[in-house]
């Protein structure tokens, strides 16, 4: 009962307000003016002159904003995002050559090959060169930040100990082995795991940045924004021509060409810049993701190596890990099988086979030290693994350059491919917004000949 | 109008299309995160097992000491009884022995001249030159604390010397030659300390290797002293210089190591637990560790013995070399 009381309430509202005297006369009349102005012709024509000015900014507003959102991730993507990336790659793989190059040279014993401290230096003077890029550039996140933390604290006591284990191999006494050790272990169990945060937040911002640098929503908006624009534009166009009986207004049929133009333009920018942001990622950054993280892996490979020869029998671990990472580097179902798809993309097969043929060899001649080790000769097993690591032309050696080299040049097809992304938008950012105030105007100038010919 | 709408709707539908076409995808990005995540295998720490083995004193035996009494004449080199397993060795061409290489002063691998070389290595050398006539006629392969006893087992070695201490329950699993070394159970200090002996470490940290008899031992002792576990036996002297610990307690053997490598520490009071090394020979090969017996007693006698004690340890003990523990043999 209550329910059907209040909807009678309701419904007698508007009634007392119509039984009152005043507003409600004024505005019935307004509304009537207005409707009768409507019927006539140039009240029909401010209509659509309204209408036709809405379109086109509509339009103007949903491109510019399209465009911007597209723009801004390529750009990131370019300029912010991947650079970083290649940092904390830098980083991630400084430091486990560092320990690849600290751990071998060990072997040599109290005279180390001037080029082998060199190289290890250099390798923490990259380390420490991204980790301050970093340290400036990371914005934000609070993981990445810790990440940076752990490692600029840590890699000091790392290198202090690599040092006290030098100064100790080189008066000849074991401790110097427990110090490297440490050092290594210190090294796997904190600082790297910082640097593959690292390396996966920076992977990550990049996937996002790709992601919305693709995304298929404002190109959607864009067509819905150009299908509104034009439809009214050519009904305004039939409407003119119906009232005035000339068929052609040339002012509104410049608006219509140039709303089209423009359109055309924006949708050629950006379904260009997302294929070569697309190509970027295939024919770039996949295989630098892959190819660097495999260059880690070869050098947790080659310090599990020296390791277990610098542990001469005791370490157990060492071993293990390092069949453990052999395998999940092989080309046989490891990371070295997803290199060959990748490249195939690029028409580097060959570059890719070429891989598997340095890892092959790199696996065979790590067999002939660990079966000189175990068959007791480990003054030999010391002599060939030192023998390769001053060689650059030892399998590691080759493989690591390679590995180095095809990472180069698929960062080189990064780079040249996210140029493109942000080439294909260029001019649009200012082309937009000015085409399409300035297909209001002619719109407007066409519709306003129209009415004078009724004053 | 009418007409157009669906031909705008199409070029816009058509417009899509193009753009639907490939998509990025982060699978290789996850495979590599995958394969850098990539955990070291969980290994089996080498000492536990020890400490099972070790531990266990109900394993009892009257005189685990006593080994086999050698033959009353010593086969020549170059000329060991026909059918024995020196004959095999001596067919093979060298006596394959199985040691640690991180243990300075006692087995050694010196990174400068890529030898291994100590007190156990000498001696090892010298049952190489009773079967061969050539010290050198012999191969050396690192062994862990956990695989010396399936070493001998599975053959792939036919001696052990690695400051293996003569237990009953070790000698259920192998033989063991007469003791060569009378190692035992010390604390070592930095020179500063004012320990005197291991009853001042009362509430100290004290350094040991995981699962070793050492540390066992430590938890025993009255003043209770706070037991500091690392996986590898020369992790204890980085530990002491890093000051994570006030001492080190182990064999004696090996603190005369740590001694020679650091001046700045001290090996202080008397040995508290007894720690005799022998050599361990498979049960297989009972004439083996007759011969060995033999050579050991020859070395005893002839003074070799403390030739080869006073070049490794007459230096870092400063003391006079002492007499080579007495063979006993069993009845």
């Amino acid at each position: 009962m209550f329910v059907y009381r209040s909807e009678f309430a309701v419904e007698a509202h508007p009634l007392d307000t119509v039984a009152r005297p005043g507003a409600p006369t004024r505005t019935a009349a307004l509304w009537q003016r207005l409707r009768r102005r409507a019927i006539t012709t140039p009240g029909k024509l401010a209509l659509v002159s309204m209408l036709v000015v809405a379109g086109a900014l509509c339009f103007g507003v949903v491109a510019t904003l399209a465009e911007r959102s597209r723009a801004d991730a390529a750009r990131a993507a370019r300029t912010q995002s991947e650079p970083l990336l290649v940092k904390a790659v830098t980083l991630y793989n400084s430091l486990s050559d560092a320990n690849a190059t600290a751990t071998t040279t060990f072997l040599t014993g109290g005279l180390e090959p001037p080029q082998r401290r060199a190289h290890y230096l250099q390798d923490l003077r990259l380390a420490t060169g991204s980790l301050t890029t970093l340290t400036r550039d990371i914005s934000g996140s609070g993981e990445a930040r810790s990440a940076v933390r752990t490692i600029s604290d840590e890699l000091p006591v790392y290198s202090g100990r690599v040092e006290a284990a030098r100064a100790n191999n080189l008066q000849g006494f074991p401790v110097g082995a427990a110090y490297l050790r440490q050092a290594s272990n210190l090294l796997a169990v904190t600082i790297l795991p910082a640097a593959n945060r690292l390396y996966a937040i920076e992977a990550q911002r990049l996937g996002d940045d790709y992601r919305s640098g693709t995304s298929n929503a404002p190109l959607v908006a864009l067509g819905i924004a150009i299908a509104l624009s034009l439809v009214i534009l050519i009904a305004a166009q039939r409407f003119v021509a119906r009232i005035s009986r000339r068929i052609l207004n040339v002012w509104m049929l410049l608006a219509t060409l140039v709303i089209a133009g423009v359109s055309v333009w924006a949708v050629v920018g950006l379904v260009g810049e997302r294929n070569a942001l697309i190509r970027a990622q295939r024919d770039g950054s996949d295989s630098v993701e892959v190819l660097t993280a495999s260059r880690v892996l070869l050098s947790r490979a080659q310090s599990d190596q020296s390791l277990t020869l610098v542990g001469r029998g005791s370490d157990e671990a060492s071993p293990a890990d390092f069949q453990k990472v052999m395998s999940v580097l092989s080309p046989q179902g490891g990371m070295l099988a997803v290199v060959g798809p990748l490249a195939a993309r690029t028409g580097t097969g060959q570059d890719a086979q070429r891989l598997a043929q340095e890892f092959a060899d790199y696996r065979n001649q790590a067999g002939k030290v660990t079966a000189l080790q175990d068959s007791g000769r480990i003054g030999d097993a010391i002599k060939l693994a030192v023998a390769d690591a001053a060689s650059p032309s030892s399998p590691a050696a080759r493989l690591s350059f390679d590995l180095a080299a095809q990472a180069n040049a698929a960062q080189a097809r990064f780079q040249s491919q996210a140029a493109d992304a942000t080439s294909a938008l260029s001019g649009l950012e200012i082309a937009i917004p000015v085409l399409a105030v300035a297909a209001a105007i002619l719109a407007l100038v066409g519709l306003r000949q129209r009415a004078r010919e009724y004053r | 109008m009418r007409r157009r709408l669906p031909e705008v709707l199409a070029v816009a539908a058509a417009a899509a299309a193009i753009a639907g076409c490939g998509s990025t995808s982060d699978h290789p990005l996850r495979v590599a995160l995958a394969a850098l995540a990539t955990k070291p295998p969980a290994t089996t720490t080498s000492s536990s097992t020890t400490s099972s083995s070790t531990a266990s004193s109900g394993a009892s035996c009257s005189h685990p000491e006593a080994s086999l009494r050698p033959g009353a004449v010593m086969p020549t080199p170059g000329a060991v009884p026909h059918g024995s397993f020196m004959e095999r060795i001596q067919r093979r061409g060298y006596l394959r022995a199985g040691v640690d290489q991180n243990t300075l002063l006692f087995a050694y691998f010196n990174p400068q001249d890529r030898n291994i070389e100590g007190f156990e290595i000498d001696l090892l050398r010298q049952i190489a030159k009773a079967i061969f006539g050539n010290p050198d006629a012999i191969q050396f392969r690192a062994v862990t604390t956990n695989e010396r006893s399936d070493a001998l087992r599975d053959g792939s070695v036919d001696i052990v010397a690695d400051a293996f201490t003569i237990t009953c329950e070790r000698r259920r699993q192998v033989d063991f030659s007469t003791v060569y070394f009378d190692a035992g159970q010390q604390v070592l200090v930095p020179s500063n300390s004012a320990a005197r002996s291991v009853k001042d470490l009362g509430g100290k940290r004290v350094c040991a290797t995981i699962g070793s008899t050492t540390i066992l031992k430590l938890k025993t002792l009255k003043p209770r002293v706070v037991a500091y576990g690392v996986p590898q036996r020369t992790d204890c002297l980085v530990a002491l210089q890093q000051g994570l610990v006030d001492a080190i307690s182990s064999d004696s053997s090996i603190l005369l190591g740590y001694e020679a490598q650091d001046p700045e520490t001290k090996i202080v009071g008397p040995r508290f637990a007894d720690e005799p090394y022998g050599m361990a020979i498979s049960k297989a090969h009972p004439e083996f560790v007759r011969f060995v017996n033999g050579v050991l007693a020859r070395m005893r006698a002839d003074g070799t013995w403390e030739r080869i004690y006073a070049h490794w340890l007459g230096k870092v003990t400063h003391a006079k070399t002492p007499a080579p523990p007495t063979a006993q043999y069993e009845h």
